[in-house]
């Protein structure tokens, strides 16, 4: 067992810091004066003598004090939002003190445990502030930050309501587990979802992206931080703010796949059946529905019975109040999203308090920040996305056939003949309730208590509870069986405590500034949960298990938990040499019991070249920092806590009609599993031009991640299907630029932020045989990772258009050609793909390849800010050029030859014969003949590229000094998904199979539910 | 002071570390706390019999409809590959990205793998007494070696697992020679004979016995043309009260399961009770149909799980007349077929010189020899038969005829007993030929026809023969089905087991 501690040498380190402090003596009166750099009086400012807090006085109103003081005294005089100032007393000198405003948030930075002033940051972080953001009319917080920073993709690969968006960090992957970045609100990592947290009440994002940045966070930081800072009063302040916003939402229209309506479906069927006739010796009849097509109209339109325009809302207060010595801010809001699909939506209810204290001396600093909230999600976690998902099946019900029954209830089946059989989408949506309930508390207290100058014991303890039911049940009438009405209920009871200690010790020796940190932390989440299925309702008048005639169940435990030591040690000299190194010793629950213990180092350094004396002569550079770092993170975010191990399952079997429960190993474990390692190189450099008018970051990161943890599948001739193992290594390296610049800065304003990312990425090793494949089919075989090439490489055969001729179908290899049937399943008019092992015949095994890649050339976005008078225009775009994407919803699914799904419309132009042979793009409909259609291949394959205008914001604001009751008004109108420019054909290009994991089908597109568009207004409006 | 409470909670904070994040599962055991007790190893062997119900819920598409036995009903109006894989198994056109291979090698593996920790277990189980540990063995190598004589038969040489996998790398081996696996399967079962006692009573309590190793051996020996020692292995059965039932079917009702007749059978039993097992064997039987109330009394709708296993002309001819297995094992559904290829059931006939359809009806033959009146939606109390005592009486006057002594005595036994008129032949060639015959009849849907075909060296020519015969009598199989090759008579290795584990090596012809 390798088990290392920084504990010891630690301690010896603060305790040699344990230094006191003498008192003087000999006073005379001092009177002076405090203002601000407008020269105007700070009232309420509080002076004291060097080395004598406790005696302290304030100014009166004009900004003037009288205070004892000793002939050589330093006077030091604090404000809150202004810097704090010294002044020497001389003999007949009045002090006449000028504070400075501190210039909000830019100067400091949240980073991990603490703040840092911005000029001495050395690793790669990025600060977004909330509030130009909050005009947007979206749920999720990850929503708004879409294009905002270099280095993080935000996408949106499903619209369902409060739901479906994704976040990653350079490129972060992960084979297996999470690609999340460790999400921090005010000091804790929670471990519940973030989907519960309300967009208003955060006032900053800070974004740790390199190793140094994250390093305190260890075996969780490989996918980066993001840390979130909830909005608290600042000093002075006393206000009441309302916002309130109302939008209504759509699916924009031209990308949404047109099936065919019952005119076209009954042509189509109807020829399918004469080619029948034609081709294969058929002798039945067509059926009857498709002998007269012109019969028809257009039919059901399912996808218009299923969709809708809905609203959004959302109203929240907020209270802020705050003296020199305690600060509260109440936070309350509401929102509700309704789905853009018929009966389902969520609503969210959330509320905020942070507190904060100071005693007088200000010594002491504790607070508490505690955030509940409920939340009520109807039917917007059905399976809608994906293959089979219910948003599939809008398209592919038949149009011939009506959703009601003469009689108004609802018919069962809705497919015609030789589809194969649907049930009723629209009364499946009605018909099904699927409600989860959620309660969830995020909270916390700390102490903050500088016990010794310059010394400070920080305590910090916190809370992420959560509680969950759900409440399922769909009616006899849409199971998948006939009448066999399912209803669930169930329940979870989750959460995580964290609690950390550490001391951190600030010290300046001259022009040498060291801080010094050191601690430990703890962190436990459980999660008990259960879940019963009631079946035989007699009917559906009650949707609850009490009426059911069999009720099956069952109910778990589990839980992991972390314990850590953690060091950093800031060191600069003059201000302009930087220097960090920080450690973390981790042990966790999670992986293999002989390598529980892992340990994670990082150094940074920076160099303000702007300070040198040689910089001075180039006068349009007013900042310039150089920055490099290099350290080692891990990854442990399982979601089977006990997976390393092996554990035990139940599996029955009936002795002569007795149940018998038999008990034995059901995941195999393993004891040597490591963490996954990532170690990362940044560099990259800061830029200040023009008196702040252009600033440019720059960074370039390479990381190489191994010890890659996968289920790896084994063969099943074990006994098993897979373990989890260490099984490879993946580079990932890029390039990352930011650019704001303040283009016009008189009465017409104009900002604008920009930022790209250039991100790659190669597998580099990985167990044999070298790939993992996602399943071993050809029809969802999507893509394969494989050493030398990048994730989600697609994987397939290679599309060679249509047999043209008798000539081209006998010069071609032809799919699963045999000696006895040499033209296999292919013919004239079929799909031709290429012959890669040049045997003569096209196989699943031996003619499939690598076919695409899905990683965009670049990424980024794009952000212009305008402001005139009262008015101010925000125009916010994501981008992504370069990569592939996969459409599958529309070859495997949207175009059957069979008929046996209604097809899109495009494809009544297929192959019919020599002299009728289509566009050349649909195959014909010769039995037997369609699969290779419906088995991946490189026709599927699009360009991802796209410009998304997410946001449009307009607003007009009244100031209103002179108002009694407000302070400001402002009234806006809000366009967010205005449009998505692309030539992609598929609704959206920003989907992936399983949200932002690069490992399990990114750009790869089964359908999910639409992101609507939506339009909205809002007011809001701050009260004196 | 304050160095020594800080002092204090560095050595408190990194004592305890280690039992904090030391946590195992409490809502299920880990394999360090389990495998302790009689009833833990008992809960152990239940679990390697568990999967069985999931190998015979599959074997009979590879084992029955690869034979002349049994056909699908075409469905061309899906052509998913959950269709097409199952189809090609019976038409010959099958490769090795089967999923159906697939899943029968995967379940036969995952009963040898339980069996495995078991057996290598026991011996440091010393809370286990002896005669327990020996029943436990006795099973578990019973088990082991009735699915490595399954997985032989359809792969050849195959990968031989006998200890637990506990590492990723013990989980790589490469093929054993057929001679080893077969090996194996006599070291287990001989084993198992001698651990095992033979039934305390009937109905017995559905756990292997002496007699399923004794018959499951004498079967392995016939295979190996070792018949001395089958015949002294079968000889030993009616001393342990195994005898026929009266009436065929008897041996397949649920009320009579494990009785007399039954030297070993997969155990189903219907129900919504935790751990009930249901057989739903029945509704892959029938043809597809939104309803097949007429049959199962209740409304199923099998259009996803229907349509397999369907008895052939071939078949239904090749009974004798006033055999009364046919009646047993057959039955006849009219009805109507839609262009979605799925069935509205309009009457049940006999097979029993079925006259053909009405006019507008076709008539589709079922298995009706699993089939005891209404059902749950998800299947019956059904066995699944794996040894018969008939089939013991087969494999004996089969090993007496190969070694030129009279097979009449036994094979009258099974024939009089399903109201036919006794053999008289004396010709070996000939008896070998009717004892053929008379297994086709006799052990019809219970997964054996096809192993029959090939090891009695008749597949290619029967199979070919048949295809001819099919194709013209249905039309919807495809250019190049029953293309019958001696590569055929070994199904290829599943290819995704190839492909991950590249110590194997694949079967000729795939």
């Amino acid at each position: 067992m390798r088990k290392k501690t920084v504990f010891q040498p630690l301690v010896g380190l603060l305790c040699l810091l344990l230094i006191s402090f003498a008192g003087r003596a000999q006073t005379q009166k001092v009177t002076g004066r405090v203002t601000d750099d407008k020269d105007q009086p700070v009232a309420g400012a509080s002076v004291t003598v060097k080395g004598a807090p406790a005696k302290g006085v304030t100014t009166n109103a004009e900004g003037f004090f009288t205070i004892n003081a000793a002939p050589d005294a330093v006077l030091v005089v604090h404000s809150l939002g202004y810097q704090a100032e010294e002044w020497a007393v001389q003999a007949g000198k009045i002090p006449s003190i000028k504070l400075r405003a501190i210039a909000k948030e830019l100067n400091e930075v949240t980073v991990s445990y603490g703040k840092q002033k911005q000029r001495e940051v050395t690793g790669s972080i990025a600060t977004v502030s909330a509030e130009p953001l909050q005009d947007q009319p979206v749920m999720q917080f990850a929503q708004q930050l879409e294009g905002k920073v270099a280095g993080v993709s935000v996408m949106e690969s499903s619209g369902q309501p409060g739901r479906g968006v994704d976040f990653r960090i350079r490129g972060a992957a992960s084979f297996y587990l999470s690609n999340q970045p460790l999400f921090v609100i005010d000091g804790l990592p929670i471990t519940g979802s973030i989907n519960n947290i309300n967009p208003d009440e955060i006032e900053t994002y800070t974004v740790l992206k390199d190793a140094s940045a994250t390093a305190l966070y260890g075996s969780r930081a490989a996918n980066g931080v993001i840390l979130i800072t909830t909005k608290h009063a600042r000093a002075g302040e006393a206000k009441v703010e309302v916002n309130a916003s109302y939008g209504v939402q759509s699916i924009p229209g031209n990308k949404v796949p047109k099936p065919m309506d019952a005119f076209q479906f009954a042509t189509f069927m109807n020829e399918r059946y004469q080619d029948m006739q034609t081709y294969e010796g058929y002798t039945g009849a067509i059926p009857t529905e498709y002998q007269n097509p012109s019969q028809y109209g257009a039919g059901t339109n399912w996808f218009k019975l299923l969709t809708r325009s809905a609203p959004i809302q959302n109203y929240d207060v907020t209270m802020q109040s705050a003296t020199e010595h305690s600060s509260s801010t109440a936070i309350f809001g509401y929102q509700e999203q309704q789905g853009v699909l018929i009966n389902n939506g969520t609503k969210l209810f959330s509320g905020r308090i942070n507190k904060d204290f100071t005693t007088a001396n200000g010594k002491i600093k504790m607070g508490v920040n505690i955030a509940p909230s409920y939340r009520l999600d109807h039917n917007n976690r059905l399976a809608t996305d994906g293959v089979n998902g219910y948003f599939e099946r809008f398209f592919e019900a038949s149009p011939l056939i009506s959703p009601y029954n003469p009689d108004g209830t609802y018919q069962r089946n809705v497919y015609s003949s030789g589809m194969v059989a649907y049930i009723n989408p629209l009364a499946t949506y009605n018909l099904t309730n699927d409600d989860y309930k959620t309660t969830r508390i995020l909270g916390n207290v700390y102490l903050n208590y500088e016990f010794l100058h310059g010394l400070q014991l920080k305590l910090n303890a916190g809370i992420d509870k959560g509680g969950e039911t759900r409440n399922y049940y769909q009616s006899g009438q849409v199971t998948s069986t006939v009448g066999n009405p399912t209803g669930t209920s169930s329940s979870v009871d989750n959460g995580s405590y964290t609690a950390e200690g550490y001391l951190d010790y600030k010290k300046t020796f001259g022009e040498h500034s060291l801080e010094v940190l050191g601690g430990y932390s703890a962190q436990k989440f459980s999660s008990t949960s259960n879940t019963i299925t009631g079946l035989g309702f007699p009917n559906d008048d009650i949707p609850y298990l009490s009426a059911a005639t069999s009720v099956t169940g069952s109910s778990g435990y589990s839980a992991y938990s972390l314990v850590s030591a953690i060091a950093r040690v800031n060191y600069n000299y003059k201000g302009r040499y930087l220097l960090q190194g920080a450690i973390r010793n981790d042990g966790s629950s999670l992986v293999g019991s002989d390598a529980r213990f892992g340990t994670f180092p990082s150094v940074s350094g920076g160099w303000i070249v702007s300070d040198e004396a040689f910089m001075r002569r180039l006068k349009p550079i007013g900042f310039l920092k150089l920055r490099g770092s290099y350290g080692v993170t891990g990854n442990n975010t399982f979601s089977g806590y006990y997976s390393a191990q092996s554990t035990t399952s139940n599996y029955y079997y009936n002795f002569n009609n007795t149940i018998t429960q038999g008990t034995t190993i059901g995941n195999l474990g393993n004891a040597d599993l490591q963490w996954e390692r990532n170690l990362q190189l940044d560099l990259g450099f800061d830029l200040s031009i023009l008196k702040d008018r252009i600033l440019f970051t720059y960074d370039y990161y390479h990381k190489n991640t191994d010890h890659l943890i996968q289920t790896r599948p084994l063969p099943t001739a074990s006994g098993y299907s897979s373990i989890l193992d260490n099984v490879g290594a993946i580079s990932l390296w890029g390039h990352e630029f930011t650019i704001n610049t303040a283009n016009l800065v008189g009465k017409l304003r104009w900002n604008t932020s920009l930022n790209i990312s250039v991100d790659r990425n190669r597998i580099t090793a990985l167990v044999a045989p070298g790939y993992l494949r996602r399943n071993n089919t050809v029809t969802s075989d999507y893509y394969r990772q494989q050493v030398g090439h990048p994730l989600g490489a697609f994987y397939g055969f290679v599309f060679e258009g249509l047999y043209k001729d008798a000539t081209d179908l006998a010069n071609s290899a032809k799919y699963q050609a045999t000696a006895t049937n040499p033209n296999g399943v292919s013919n004239i008019g079929t799909i031709k793909v290429k012959d890669i092992n040049g045997d003569g015949v096209i196989d699943d095994v031996n003619d499939r390849t690598f076919i695409g890649d899905p990683t965009p050339k670049f990424t980024g976005g794009l952000t212009n800010a305008l402001s005139y008078k009262h008015f101010d225009l925000t125009i916010s775009t994501a981008f992504d050029v370069g990569g592939q994407i996969l459409n599958a919803a529309k070859w495997a699914y949207q175009t059957n030859m069979d008929g046996s799904r209604v097809p899109l419309a495009a494809a009544l132009d297929h192959w019919r014969s020599l002299t009728n042979p289509g566009s050349g793009v649909y195959p014909r409909t010769l039995t037997g003949t369609t699969a290779i259609g419906r088995e991946v291949n490189s026709q599927w394959l699009e360009s991802a590229s796209y410009l998304a205008i997410k946001n449009v914001t307009l607003g007009y604001t009244l100031s209103l000094k002179a108002n009694s009751m407000f302070n400001s008004l402002r009234a806006y109108a809000s366009i967010q998904e205005l449009a998505v420019l692309t030539k992609y054909s598929g609704m959206n290009p920003e989907i992936n199979l399983s949200g932002q994991d690069p490992t399990s089908g990114i750009k790869v597109d089964e359908e999910g539910y639409p992101i609507p568009r939506t339009i909205s207004f809002g007011l809001s409006a701050t009260f004196k | 002071m304050k160095k020594l409470y800080i002092l204090a909670l560095a050595v408190l904070a990194s004592s305890c570390s280690k039992s904090f994040i030391d946590l195992s599962p409490k809502s299920s055991y880990s394999d360090a706390n389990y495998y302790q007790t009689t009833q833990q190893f008992s809960a152990a062997v239940t679990a390697a019999y568990a999967p069985l119900t999931s190998v015979v819920t599959n074997d009979y598409l590879m084992s029955e409809m690869r034979s002349d036995n049994t056909i699908y009903q075409s469905l061309l109006s899906n052509r998913g590959t959950a269709y097409t894989d199952r189809e090609a198994l019976c038409e010959f056109m099958d490769a090795s990205t089967d999923s159906y291979n697939a899943t029968e090698w995967q379940y036969c593996y995952q009963v040898i793998s339980r069996a495995n920790i078991v057996i290598d277990r026991l011996p440091g189980a010393g809370a286990v007494p002896a005669d327990s540990a020996t029943h436990f063995d006795g099973q578990c190598k019973f088990l082991r070696a009735l699915m490595y004589f399954k997985l032989v038969r359809l792969y050849g040489a195959v990968p031989l697992y006998v200890h637990e996998v506990m590492t990723p790398d013990a989980a790589f081996l490469p093929r054993s020679s057929v001679d080893s696996v077969y090996a194996q399967i006599t070291s287990d079962a001989n084993d198992a004979i001698n651990e095992l006692s033979a039934p305390v009573s009937f109905p017995q309590t559905g756990q292997a016995t002496k007699g399923s190793a004794t018959v499951l051996l004498a079967d392995v020996d016939v295979y190996l043309k070792k018949y001395t020692d089958a015949v002294t292995l079968l000889n030993t059965l009616p001393g342990m009260g195994y005898a026929l039932n009266a009436n065929y079917g008897d041996a397949f009702t649920p009320a009579n399961k494990n009785g007399k007749e039954s030297l070993f059978e997969v155990q189903f039993l219907g129900g919504t009770a935790t751990g009930a097992t249901p057989n739903p064997l029945l509704f892959h039987f029938l043809p597809r149909s939104t309803s097949t109330a007429l049959v199962t009394g209740t409304a199923i709708n099998n259009t996803s799980t229907g349509g397999w296993n369907t008895p052939t002309p071939d078949l239904i001819a090749d009974y004798e007349s006033g055999d009364t297995r046919l009646d047993a094992s057959i039955g006849i559904a009219e009805g109507t077929y839609n262009a979605s290829y799925y069935f509205t059931y309009s009457a049940l006939k006999s097979v029993v010189s079925y006259p053909g359809p009405p006019a507008g009806k076709v008539a589709v033959p079922y298995i009706k020899k699993y089939e005891h009146g209404a059902v749950a939606v998800t299947g019956s109390s059904d066995d699944f038969p794996v040894y018969r005592y008939s089939e013991a009486l087969l494999l004996l006057a089969e090993a007496l005829n190969e070694q030129g002594q009279s097979p009449l005595t036994p094979l009258n036994a099974v024939r009089t007993r399903a109201g036919l008129q006794p053999l008289t032949e004396t010709d070996q060639t000939a008896l070998r030929a009717d004892i053929l015959h008379e297994r086709r009849i006799e052990l019809a849907f219970e997964n054996k026809r096809w192993h029959d075909l090939v090891r009695s060296g008749t597949a290619i020519t029967v199979m070919n023969a048949f295809g001819v015969t099919i194709q013209q009598e249905f039309t919807y199989f495809p250019v190049g089905s029953y293309v019958v090759t001696p590569d055929k008579l070994l199904y290829p290795l599943p290819q995704a087991e190839v492909g991950l584990n590249t110590k194997l090596t694949q079967n000729p012809g795939y």
